[in-house]
């Protein structure tokens, strides 16, 4: 098959950049976000938090805080108004006589204000019995270690993920014969690799919420979540017997990891019960960097062997996850991790790749942007760079042979296979982002700079990566086709178009986007299309904008609800105009006969007068699409001082269809942040394993990098109109920077002439690796 | 000397505030941000690091760009500032900043752009047409993990007038392709994804 062959559309609006709905507010700072809320007679909710790792609370003695004026209610595990079940699996209340990390909720109080909270916080007094602590899922493991859980003997939570996996519990690729796999292959390399420091995501809006108690067990949320639907169904599930109503607004930074913001709802809903107020809680920036979710540890020990033609024969190995002190579904992002493995190495027969989740005495370890699949990747890759130096491969030509193409199979997060049907063309993808980077004049062979001039040496790297749950969790939606009042023509057209369906804009633009494909299947301006405001209640259910899902689950719905409502309007229409429906068509909300356009009805006219017209469209979930992103960095490394600087970085896909241009620009950009890149440069959380905390308590020592050190980017994007749904397009913002963590660290490697494979490449590593230090 | 009052110009209209500590006044450690947001609902600047080190509290006092969060607003008595919401003229419509943002879709979740193009409008006022440099220095202080940062500069050079300063090259591989297949409008859309047309096809 042909790039070339394949047939492009020429939409009117699909492929082209449009204003987002909401940039005239959001240059305008007029858009709202969590903190610029507020709801009548709120309270302003602080959290006493715990200073130890692990300890037994011996007491607390909360009376002064209680006597100080203006303070509303003190909470404690002693007098929760509910028991707030945490974890997936649940094995801990959410405030317990026990604490697990530095930094989790021992009080919560509730104020007039955030001065007087603050103050009350130094009024309670807690006696602790500190416990010996662990900070590594290995160690947690070995008999012996302090055990955090009685749910979780010796630390290692049950496998799988029940809400994902209905056939029973998945946490294994096991088929073949490894032994066989190792036999035939020409080169092998094992290895234990980390990718271990758990870094923050860092949004910048902390994760923020007000909750309402309204009685019988329901609850009224207002949060800066970055999904309604999933939030509502984690409170659910940890307050069992409770309904909520979610509503969010534009979200600050998302990158997978406010979704839910468990602790924060509960603890907010836990105030408002005590004080039958609604009570607004927003984390500082020193509790977000250091009490809130961070990404999963990863330790892996593995095996894999490759051919002399470049194609991996066999996977051996095991991976712990550490989840830091609570287990929240982390099944699910072990599935999508194990399942990226298979994408990559998608020609593999041989597997025998397990897993453990282990907690640990760490921070909380949550959902962030590349969901497991970052946190694998960045460990296996590092292994296929070891062997594929045996082999003095060049990666290009390995990972364009052995990614997942047409009808290769692949088990992913449900335990279930699938061939995939993808694109055809991914390796091509690859080879003309390659081209554009400049990789083949660059690449110069393992563990050997591109150039050196003076004490600055210059190296290459790249990675692949990518994910089937685009099509992942259901979605529907409601289109309607809604006459302007009294026949009136603003703007032109008698009508205009409502989108009900749950989408929360966390900065993806998928919101404009559902108004931009429906405008496409109506042929209308996109100005006569609006969304309806994000939240829980009175919208058709959508998960929201999670793993790259947004483009096919949101998008897909959207239009099939247009079409359903363009249908019943050709049909109403043909019956009026006594034509076929075939002969017709519909532009500018008219719709006409094609060949004698004079005969025409606007649409206003076909529904009883002032009735819409309604459309419905879903989505089911399947994973049988895989994406794929591959990435290329340049990077030179100071051989003095052991800084490294990102020179130059590329990044290419099969979309299918680009459904606008300049969001799609964004999204291959977005890897640069949401901790993905730098963790393999600098970017890292430091734990002071004295008392467990986290040491980067502001954004002066959270490193991150500025406006004057972004490289030249290339983005390269073929659109082979993949069969996804109506508009052939695929999401990819998710695993866009997934595979660029092990991309720097090859790029480093060949830079200083050896390999590295701790995570993040930092001046003092790079200069032990060159034997300077 | 002790301030019973200050008074802020904030979008060219006075405010004056009684310093104290009762309720509804200014204390004596109140920030310009705080003062901003819950005293007069101008909610554009953001509160996000708390010490200064994100610039998405940036704001204009005086023509200078600062961060509220680290500014007392006692310490603004008789200063003129300029925030985000001052930036849209009701006659003249949007700043050139906030309309070449909007072109060139230069921002992605929103919660930093306000102060980012405080930043830039403070530079713009000093120097019609700063340099790249100039530009990305004056943005230093400016923390965006959404990854703006590409669009941001393409709109602020495009501004300046600087032409050779594009960081992202985006291709689009149909951009690349000499005589693409034409392509005709289809009533009736082939149930299959990848067949081939033969010659005994109708379509």
């Amino acid at each position: 098959m042909n790039y070339r062959d394949v047939k492009q559309p020429n939409y009117r609006h699909v492929g082209k950049y449009m204003p987002r709905k909401e940039a005239k507010d959001i240059v305008t700072g007029k858009a709202t976000f969590l903190a610029d809320f507020s709801v009548p007679h709120q309270l302003y909710a602080r959290t006493k938090r715990s200073p130890y790792p692990h300890a037994k609370i011996v007491k607390i003695d909360i009376s002064a805080a209680e006597a100080l004026e203006g303070v509303h209610a003190v909470v404690t595990h002693e007098n929760t108004p509910f028991a707030a079940i945490l974890g997936y699996p649940a094995h801990r209340n959410m405030l317990e006589d026990k604490v697990t990390s530095t930094g989790e909720p021992v009080a919560l109080v509730a104020a007039e204000t955030m001065e007087i909270a603050d103050a009350a916080l130094d009024l309670i007094k807690v006696e602790y019995e500190p416990l010996p602590a662990v900070y590594r899922a290995d160690e947690a493991l070995q008999p012996g270690a302090p055990e955090l859980y009685e749910r979780f003997p010796g630390n290692e939570v049950d496998p799988g993920c029940p809400y994902f996996q209905p056939d029973g519990p998945w946490w294994q690729i096991k088929r073949g014969d490894v032994e066989q796999g190792f036999k035939e292959a020409a080169f092998v390399a094992s290895d234990k690799i980390e990718f271990n420091e758990m870094p923050c995501p860092a949004a910048p809006e902390a994760p923020s919420v007000i909750a309402r108690f309204d009685g019988d067990d329901h609850y009224t949320v207002w949060a800066s979540a970055g999904s309604a639907h999933i939030m509502k169904l984690y409170l659910e599930a940890y307050n069992p017997g409770s309904t909520f109503d979610i509503n969010t607004f534009n979200v600050g930074g998302c990158y997978g990891n406010k979704q839910a913001m468990v602790v924060q709802a509960l603890s907010a809903c836990m105030l408002s019960v005590a004080t039958r107020r609604p009570v607004k809680l927003v984390l500082s920036k020193a509790e977000q960097l250091t009490s809130y979710e961070v990404r999963l540890g990863s330790v892996m020990e593995a095996k894999i062997g490759m051919n002399k033609d470049g194609l991996v024969t066999a996977v051996q190995g095991m991976w712990l996850v550490d989840n830091g002190s609570v287990c929240n579904g982390t099944g699910g992002q072990v599935g999508v991790g194990l399942g990226e493995a298979q994408l990559v190495l998608a020609k593999c027969e041989h597997w025998d790749m397990d897993s453990k989740m282990v907690v640990t005495n760490r921070q909380q370890a949550g959902v962030v942007r590349g969901y497991g699949g970052q946190e694998l990747n960045s460990c296996l890759e590092r292994l296929m760079c070891a062997v594929m130096q045996e082999g003095n491969f060049d990666p290009l030509e390995v990972f364009k042979k052995n990614y997942v193409g047409h009808g290769d199979k692949y088990q992913w997060r449900d335990g279930r296979t699938y061939r995939g049907r993808g694109s055809f063309f991914f390796p091509e993808a690859m080879q003309a982002t390659a081209d554009q980077f400049g990789w083949a004049e660059k690449w110069k062979g393992w563990l050997k700079p591109t150039s050196v001039n003076g004490t600055k040496a210059r190296g290459v790297g790249m990675g692949v990566i990518g994910n089937a749950d685009i099509q992942e969790d259901n979605s529907e939606a409601i289109v309607r086709i809604v006459p302007q009042l009294d026949g009136s023509n603003v703007g032109g057209g008698q009508c205009f178009v409502i989108v009900e369906t749950d989408v929360t804009e966390s900065g993806m633009g998928q919101r404009s986007n559902a108004c931009k494909v429906v405008a496409e299947v109506f042929n209308c301006p996109t100005e006569w299309v609006s969304i309806t405001p994000s939240g829980s209640k009175y919208n058709p259910s959508n998960f929201g904008l999670c793993g790259s899902r947004g483009t096919i689950t949101t998008l897909k719905p959207v239009s099939e609800a247009a079409a359903d409502a363009r249908r019943q309007a050709l049909e109403i229409a043909a019956h009026k105009l006594e034509r076929p429906e075939d002969q017709l068509y519909m532009q500018d909300m008219v719709i006409y006969v094609r060949d004698t356009p004079e005969i025409n009805i606007p649409v206003s006219k076909l529904a009883h007068r002032e009735l819409s017209i309604v459309g419905y469209g879903k989505h089911v979930e399947k994973f049988d699409v895989p994406s794929c992103v591959a990435v290329f960095i340049e990077v030179e490394v100071d051989l003095e001082t052991g800084h490294t600087e990102v020179v130059k970085l590329a990044g290419g896909s099969d979309l299918g269809q680009i459904i606008d241009s300049k969001t799609v620009e964004m999204q291959m950009h977005g890897g640069i942040g949401s901790a993905c890149l730098d963790t393999a440069i600098f970017e890292e959380c430091c734990l002071d394993k004295t008392n467990g905390r986290l040491m980067a308590a502001s954004m002066i020592d959270y490193k991150w990098r500025t406006f004057n050190e972004f490289p030249p980017f290339e983005a390269h994007i073929m659109e082979s109109q993949i069969d996804t749904f109506m508009f052939k397009a695929l999401g990819v913002g998710e695993v866009s920077g997934a595979a660029l963590a092990s991309a720097a660290l090859m790029a480093i490697s060949n830079a200083i002439g050896v390999s590295i494979k701790e995570y993040p490449a930092t001046p003092a590593k790079v200069l032990k690796a060159l034997g300077k230090a | 000397m002790t301030k019973e009052s200050v008074t802020l110009t904030i979008n060219g209209i006075k405010y004056k505030f009684s310093v104290g500590d009762g309720r509804g006044d200014v204390a004596p450690a109140e920030t310009l941000l705080e003062t901003l947001r819950t005293k007069l609902m101008m909610t554009g600047a953001k509160e996000s690091c708390g010490v200064g080190a994100c610039g998405c509290c940036a704001v204009i006092a005086d023509g200078d760009a600062l961060a509220a969060c680290m500014t007392l607003t006692v310490e603004m008595d008789g200063k003129n500032i300029v925030t985000v919401e001052g930036l849209e003229d009701a006659k003249m419509g949007l700043d050139p900043i906030q309309q070449a943002f909007i072109d060139e879709y230069a921002f992605q979740c929103g919660y930093c752009t306000p102060g980012i193009i405080m930043v830039a409008k403070a530079l713009f006022n000093r120097k019609a047409n700063p340099t790249p440099e100039e530009i990305k220095e004056a943005l230093a202080g400016n923390y965006c993990r959404c990854i703006s940062h590409y669009t941001v500069l393409r709109a602020l050079n495009k501004l300046a007038g600087n032409t050779d300063a594009e960081l992202s090259n985006f291709v689009r591989a149909n951009d690349l392709i000499k005589d693409p297949v034409p392509v005709h409008e289809e009533v009736y859309q082939s149930p299959y994804a990848y067949g081939h047309v033969c010659r005994h096809s109708l379509d």
